[in-house]
């Protein structure tokens, strides 16, 4: 049968996980390309979750390569993590927002030394 | 009876932090009535002790482990022990009554303070003399210095007051530090902190550590007694109240190292230099004060210096020796001692705190009861018979004399010599400043209020016990000897035995005594010879002891004078060089943090670049590491 | 080139256009759906990894809820756009820089190990009864610290955002 669940999956044929990983690089410089040049604090947050993401790659790939589950483990405590950040991120955006217009996030320099 | 043992500290303790928390503004009937009653509730435990015939080491828990190093809170009960404890809760309860009559001008709130304090100290003596082990007599031996410190300085707002409780505490903390150094050599050298594993621990011959050990000891004692050469607290130290220096300085505190000498008989009696030392420490301190207090005018100066030299007996005996003799002189002294004092602080009392004896006089006429009293004290002081004093100092007299060594006839001859001369000084106070016709200065001229009866009572007391307590040890002119039975399990047999010869000296050191006690009387009285002419005479000498032999001056001159100098010196270069780095460091940091404040730009995307900078060099880091 | 590997490359082609599409757009709006399908082929090749469970978990989770609670917010704020002077005129360079030289790394780091094929995985392997007795059993404490951050992030994000002062 072509496409049994054992036949479509990495192992079955000469796919190895580099290039997961070279994936998870990509992405993971692209998220911080994303949050180093963006303005937009919004952006800069969904940037974050980019590379949030690529790390999970990562993490995922390396449980298969080694045939240990912890590394999965891993990745579901990374989204928790994740999403308890997107969470409080969010609502500081939106506190400030109530306050003022931002359109960008070098406005919100009134710590400075 | 482990219960009783620490009954006699417990009862003190919470007289101490009843007067001084819970009723510090309070009722001060009921302070009148706990502040000596606990005391004497301890002294009924004495008592129960005593009549069990408890003679036992109770540990209740152990109070420090550190390895080897075991120290268990024991109460060493023996019949030293309770001796002493029956005179710091016998003679200190009547003091303590004493000061309830004698206090009553104070406030309510330093009249509970007081007998927080006397209660404190009582309680601080207590662990002295009950300690079992030397980390426990440390901690009553600095917690005295301290009580003392707090009485001394009673009247707080008298300048004199508060220089005169620094300097004794000073010199009680010098001792300390001595008694501490001693401690330390003995549980280095023995192991060994508790008495009754220490002492068959020792050695049987002499060497440098026993002698080390024992001079350093000596020390603490020398200081807490008031013996040369830091005796020079004591006089100060009569700046407190009456009844304070009836308990600290006669009584109770400067006996503790004549106490400590006789605990330690041991390794007193294995050493041949230290205990040397300490027979002639007290031979000429007491020869010292009692020619100071020849031309001394404060009846209380004159007192304390007595104490000093009674002292110094005792110092005499125990280095000798003889430690139920100089023990004997200890309960003797603090018979007749604390009488002279509460005696005197009547008449204190009377004349408005004026405490000059050339202001005195007509005492005898305006105060015939505390006068009797003050008579029965000084004849027992100046040794005559059959008060108590005659019998105790003879006792001390007779054990140096049958000695028979070079040491013996020496502290004899001293000791004779300081006997005639306490029987001069102690005519000249009583003739001079009760005998003799009013003097025209005295602050109160018309008829003088006797004490009340809670201040005459106790006195009256002592005195009885002062006439009749010689009886205990008549062994001065051939007789029983119950003092030295009691303390025998304790301190051993009495090693020496008289001579025929002693009876002849004793019969001497009596009849010049009296001799000398007569002469003042043609001195101040009949005016056969004038003190006047003979202050002319001998200007010089005069001069040496109205200066204490310049003892003041000299500590002035070697320590005080070179050590503020040294302050002042200090306190410039403290402040061009410490004071100036530091605030350079404060200066310097500030403008460090000025600088590198500008880093705080307030841009988040600033921030987020250094970190991924960062983090980008750390991965560069661990590649290399990897790959090298 | 068998089937999963045709599915590989699908879905990493897909991904990376989908990275491109968060960090370009200007739209905040076109950012998070660019994201979701990010996660959407992500989720794919969790799955290739015979990563069941955290498939799921990434499909209904991450891009179902969090993605949501992104549009959500760009819903309240209305869409904004980046405007007005750039003040860190310096920034895009030395990001440059700096990105440059952590690709760099990461290529050199990936280039520098050699990886095998691995076998066929067991049949349990990445399934919900294995994640949950890893879970359940040796990552307990882990866990139940993840789910007092939760707490902690929700009562946050309600003190934060609640309304008067």
């Amino acid at each position: 049968m072509l496409l049994d669940a054992s036949s479509f999956q990495v192992g079955s044929e000469q796919l190895d996980v580099s290039w997961f990983l070279l994936l998870a690089a990509a992405l993971f410089v692209l998220g911080a390309i994303g949050v180093l040049i963006r303005r937009n604090p919004l952006v800069m947050l969904i940037c974050i979750e980019l590379m949030l993401n690529a790390v999970n790659l990562t993490l995922v790939a390396f449980s298969r390569q080694l045939n240990n589950r912890e590394g999965q483990l891993f990745a579901l405590m990374t989204m928790t993590v994740a999403a308890a950040e997107a969470v409080v991120g969010l609502a500081i955006l939106v506190d400030i927002f109530r306050v003022r217009d931002l359109e960008d996030v070098d406005d919100l320099s009134e710590l400075r030394g | 009876m482990s219960l009783v043992a620490l009954l006699i500290l417990l009862f003190p303790a919470a007289g101490a932090v009843f007067l001084g928390v819970i009723n510090w503004r309070g009722s001060r009937l009921v302070n009148a009535v706990v502040g000596p009653g606990v005391v004497w509730a301890a002294f009924v435990c004495v008592l129960i002790l005593l009549a069990n015939n408890v003679n036992q080491d109770f540990t209740y828990w152990t109070w420090i482990r550190s390895g080897s190093f075991e120290v268990p809170f024991d109460i060493l009960i023996d019949h030293l022990s309770l001796f002493m404890c029956l005179v710091v809760t016998g003679v200190g309860g009547l003091i303590v009554t004493y000061a309830v009559g004698y206090m009553e001008h104070e406030t309510d709130g330093s009249y509970a303070r007081f007998f927080c304090y006397m209660d404190l100290f009582v309680l601080s003596m207590l662990i002295l003399v009950l300690a079992g082990n030397t980390v426990f007599l440390i901690v009553g031996w600095a917690a005295v210095g301290l009580s003392s410190y707090l009485l001394i300085g009673f009247y707080y707002w008298r300048r004199s007051a508060v220089i005169a409780a620094r300097k004794a505490f000073v010199m009680n903390v010098i001792g300390d530090i001595g008694m501490i150094l001693g401690a330390f050599v003995l549980f280095v050298s023995y192991h060994q902190v508790t008495y009754l594993k220490l002492f068959p621990a020792l050695p049987h011959s002499a060497d440098a550590t026993t002698e080390l050990a024992a001079f350093l000891l000596l020390v603490g004692g020398v200081a807490k007694s008031a013996q040369l050469p830091l005796h020079t607290w004591l006089p100060d130290a009569m700046e407190g109240p009456t009844p304070v220096s009836a308990l600290i300085h006669a009584a109770t505190m400067v006996t503790a190292g004549v106490y400590l000498v006789a605990r330690f008989h041991p390794l007193y009696d294995v050493t041949v230099y230290a205990h040397a030392a300490v027979a002639i420490i007290g031979a000429v301190s007491a020869l010292f004060a009692a020619s100071i207090a020849l031309v001394q005018t404060d009846i209380k100066r004159v007192l304390a210096y007595s104490t000093m030299s009674q002292i110094g007996y005792m110092f005499l005996a125990v280095g000798v020796g003889a430690y139920s003799a100089g023990l004997f002189h200890l309960l003797s002294h603090a018979f007749f001692k604390a009488l002279l004092f509460m005696a005197a602080g009547n008449v204190i009392h009377a004349l408005h705190d004026d405490q000059d004896m050339r202001h005195y006089g007509g005492l005898w006429n305006d105060m015939r009861r505390s006068s009797v009293t003050f008579l029965v004290g000084s004849l027992s002081l100046a040794g005559i018979i059959p008060f108590v004093g005659f019998f105790s100092k003879e006792n001390v007299l007779g054990e140096a004399f049958s000695r028979g060594d070079t040491l013996g006839y020496a502290v004899w001859l001293i000791g004779f010599v300081t006997a005639v001369l306490t029987g001069f000084y102690t005519g000249r106070m009583w003739w001079f400043a009760f005998w003799r016709p009013a003097s025209e200065e005295r602050p109160v001229a018309g008829h003088l209020h006797e004490a009340p009866l809670v201040m005459l009572v106790p006195v009256a007391i002592l005195a009885v016990l002062t006439t009749i307590g010689g009886f205990l040890q008549v062994k001065a002119i051939g007789g029983w000897a119950l003092v030295d039975d009691f303390l025998q399990p304790v301190l051993g047999a009495e090693r020496i035995r008289t001579q025929p010869l002693e009876y002849l000296a004793t019969l001497l050191t009596l009849v010049l005594a009296a001799l000398a006690f007569g002469a003042a009387y043609n001195f101040w009285i009949r005016g056969t010879w004038s003190p006047a002419d003979w202050r002319a005479r001998y200007a010089w000498g005069a001069r040496l002891l109205e200066h204490k032999y310049y003892f003041d001056e000299l500590y002035d001159w070697v320590f005080v004078r070179p050590l503020g100098r040294l302050a002042a010196l200090t306190d410039r270069e403290d402040r061009s060089l410490i004071d100036t780095g530091a605030v350079d460091v404060g200066t310097y940091t500030e403008r460090g943090a000025g600088t590198l404040s500008l880093t705080q730009t307030g841009f988040l995307r600033s921030y987020v670049l250094v970190f991924v900078a960062g983090a980008v060099i750390a991965a560069g880091l661990v590649l290399w590491r990897a790959l090298a | 080139m068998g089937p999963a590997t045709l599915v590989f490359w699908i879905a990493t082609l897909v991904a990376l256009g989908g990275g491109l599409g968060v960090v370009l757009f200007k739209e905040p709006i076109r950012n998070v759906l660019s994201l979701v399908v990010v996660m959407l082929s992500l989720a794919v090749l969790f799955l290739l990894l015979s990563a069941q469970f955290v498939f799921a978990v990434q499909v209904i989770v991450y891009a179902g809820a969090v993605m949501v609670l992104f549009l959500f917010v760009i819903l309240l704020l209305g869409p904004v756009r980046e405007q007005g002077t750039v003040r860190l005129p310096w920034q895009i360079f030395i990001s440059a820089v700096v990105i440059a030289a952590f690709a760099g790394f990461l290529v050199a780091m990936l280039r520098g190990v050699t990886y095998r094929t691995p076998g066929p995985a067991d049949p349990l392997f990445g399934s919900v009864q294995a994640i949950g007795a890893g879970l359940f059993t040796d990552y307990l404490f882990p866990f139940e610290l993840t789910s007092i951050l939760l707490l902690v992030a929700a009562i946050g994000a309600i003190y934060l955002s609640r309304g008067a002062r």
